[in-house]
């Protein structure tokens, strides 16, 4: 109590003793988010105003006689005439573990009615991103936990690899099954009290997306019990477009802070195309010159220095890491529209989701042809490497030649059996969403379908092969499922283990 | 569209031309409207309109308002004036207010930099650092 009064009474004469220099100007103009305000001189570019009540503003046009700012908040609330200060600080959001299991809006308010957030350290909205000297190239991986990804377009720590693909192709839904994977991982690590893993935290950004599917999203994550790992920045339809357009900027702080404290964490911007839609409209309102499709020449910078911020730091920096996931929704399978090409050069990779293999059933619908990762590779778990290093190629040939094979049936041995395996092992990388498979396991089951003990499983049985080996594996050779995760390597000793248990769970397999 | 950017240009450079030595002249400002609207070349109610909000921020510019709950006697007044000028340079302009919302203290604003002493400021400061 007596901390209180103290801190009222320096307050108090704080207030008492100086007299305020503050640099003022006034409202001319107000609307769609956006105001003109005469004065200012001494306002700095991206600085935050105060309007009043509660608004506030940031400084994005400088010209000659006004500052264009866009609104922060309720926007009905500011008037014509009406006073503007400068405050000399740049916008900030709260940052910290507090905000883990939280829903927040762009500026770190809670969303979720779990009271205030207790965070007591906060981070510029805007920032720099790690230069040259404080990275390092990534060499640890994201277990996504999803099959085809983490066999053959492996994620690092620290790149930012893009989902890609027309809607409803399941593009959100890689990026909710990578998050109940993590928290599955932090989960087992800390029960197990294994101090050398490194736990993942996640931020989930929505940009621009339905409340319904916002609150469908957040329902998955706390039924699978990651909310616990997880920051939700939520900035939906009905939200402005300065609230969308900053969302990206707000979550990437939130996970700087992770990445600066030398943890790891993820975030996923679900989707950017919409944060260029958003920034389109800001960029239109303040009467900037638009470019191609009229977004506005900045649009590449936007996107390239967001994902710039994501970095894996080096050992003298903290060792920490920031992982993006960024989501770009396309047109009609357009990869060379503006805003795909201009992520896709900027990210390490992209996951292209194609709607013609979604409806044929191929879940999660990823088209291996153009899928890549351009650096995961180095972060792969080697006995992953060891079975998956051939399936990408081996899957694009099957690719090739059934489509040549839908010509004619006279095919020769080689290429009946390439078919027959292809066949299989599109089988087996399908997987029902929000159900991530254990790294052991996947290579378990690619080790098997690569030594030919898929071969003579029907293809329509491949899948409930696959469930009774899993089974088998998890109930009566955890051991062996522990030894592979544990060595993440596989030896002769292990091979010989792995290819008995298989061996013994096929003779019972009818 | 193009017509109001040269019309915007034209009402900087006329405005330009209104000033000697640095300062806003009346006379010229007069003469420069009184000749644009007998001439009235193109566009000429669109280089006014800028014109004239280039003058209002001008004005603004360089006119010193000072605000107190009750009028300031004239050695105040003259006192302000002096430190006024030794900051800002000479051919302020001069407009004092009385107002009692003030409560007490003055107000002094400048173009748009603001000296607020006034009770009623710092009262309002005081509630927003106990509400932050």
């Amino acid at each position: 109590m007596s901390n209180l009064l103290r801190e009222i009474e320096e307050q108090i004469a704080g207030a008492k003793t100086s007299v305020a220099r503050h640099n003022v100007g006034v409202v001319r103009q107000i609307g769609d988010g956006v105001a003109k305000i005469e004065g200012l001189t001494d306002a700095m570019l991206n600085e935050m105003l105060d309007f009043g009540s509660g608004v506030i503003g940031l400084a994005l046009n400088l010209e000659e006689t006004e500052v264009g700012a866009i609104l922060i908040g309720d926007c009905t609330l500011v008037r014509e005439g009406q006073e503007v200060r400068t405050t000399g600080k740049l916008l900030q959001v709260p940052v910290g573990k507090e905000l883990l299991g939280r829903v927040v809006n762009v500026l770190g308010q809670p969303l979720d009615g779990k009271g205030p957030v207790a965070a007591t350290a906060s981070y510029p909205v805007e920032k720099i991103a790690p230069g040259i000297i404080r990275r390092r190239s990534v060499n640890q991986p994201v277990q996504t936990g999803i099959m085809a990804i983490d066999a053959m377009i492996p994620i690092g720590r620290g790149q930012r690899e893009l989902i890609i693909g027309d809607r409803s192709t399941g593009k959100s839904t890689i990026g909710i099954d990578t998050i109940i994977n993590q928290a599955r991982l932090n989960r087992e690590a800390e029960a197990a009290g294994d101090r050398s893993y490194r736990p993942l935290y996640c931020v989930y950004v929505a940009i621009g997306q339905k409340q319904s599917n916002i609150a469908r999203t957040i329902h998955v994550l706390e039924q699978n019990d990651a909310m616990a790992y997880t920051v939700v920045v939520a900035a939906s339809a009905s939200d402005s477009a300065t609230n969308q357009y900053l969302a990206p900027f707000a979550g990437c702080a939130m996970g700087e802070w992770f990445m600066d404290n030398g943890m790891d964490a993820l975030i996923i911007y679900d989707d950017l195309s919409k944060h260029a839609v958003a920034y389109r409209q800001v960029s239109l309102v303040l009467k900037r010159p638009s470019g191609r499709e009229a977004y506005p020449g900045d649009v590449f910078y936007l996107h390239s220095r967001l994902l710039e911020r994501a970095a894996r730091l080096d050992e003298k920096y903290g060792n920490g890491s920031l992982t993006a996931l960024p989501i770009i929704e396309t047109q009609m399978g357009d990869v060379s529209a503006y805003i795909p090409t201009n992520v896709i050069s900027i990210t390490d990779g992209q996951i292209f989701l194609e709607t013609d293999l979604f409806y044929q059933g191929v879940r999660p619908a990823i088209s291996v042809g153009i899928s890549v990762s351009r650096v995961g590779s180095a972060a792969q778990v080697k006995a992953m490497k060891q079975v998956a290093g051939r399936i990408k190629l081996d899957l694009a040939q099957f690719r090739e030649l059934a489509a040549f094979a839908q010509f004619g049936s006279d095919l020769d041995e080689k290429t009946r059996a390439q078919i027959e395996r292809g066949k299989r092992i599109v089988e087996v990388f399908k997987q029902p969403q929000y159900r991530p498979i254990p790294v052991e396991v996947q290579v378990a089951v690619l080790w098997a379908v690569q030594n030919a003990f898929f071969d003579d499983v029907a293809v329509e049985r491949i899948k409930e092969c696959q469930d009774r080996l899993t089974d088998y594996l998890q109930t009566r050779q955890a051991d062996l499922l522990g030894r592979i995760r544990r060595e993440k390597a596989l030896g002769d000793d292990l091979t010989a283990s792995l290819k008995a248990a298989v061996t013994e769970f096929k003779s019972a397999f009818k | 569209m193009k017509i109001s950017k040269r019309a915007q240009a034209d009402a900087k450079s006329l405005l330009r031309g209104c000033f000697a030595d640095g300062r806003l002249d009346e006379g010229r400002v007069r003469r420069a409207v009184a000749l644009l609207l007998e001439k009235k070349p193109r566009g000429y109610l669109a280089v006014l309109a800028h014109f004239q909000r280039r003058l209002r921020l001008e004005i603004q510019r360089s006119t010193a308002i000072i605000q107190s709950a009750i009028p300031l006697s004239d050695a105040l007044a003259a006192r302000v004036r002096t430190r006024l000028e030794a900051a800002y340079g000479a051919g302020l302009q001069f407009q004092f207010r009385a107002d009692p919302a003030w409560l007490g203290g003055l107000r002094i604003q400048v173009g748009s930099d603001l000296h607020d002493g006034t009770v009623r400021g710092r009262l309002e400061r005081l509630q927003e650092s106990l509400s932050a």
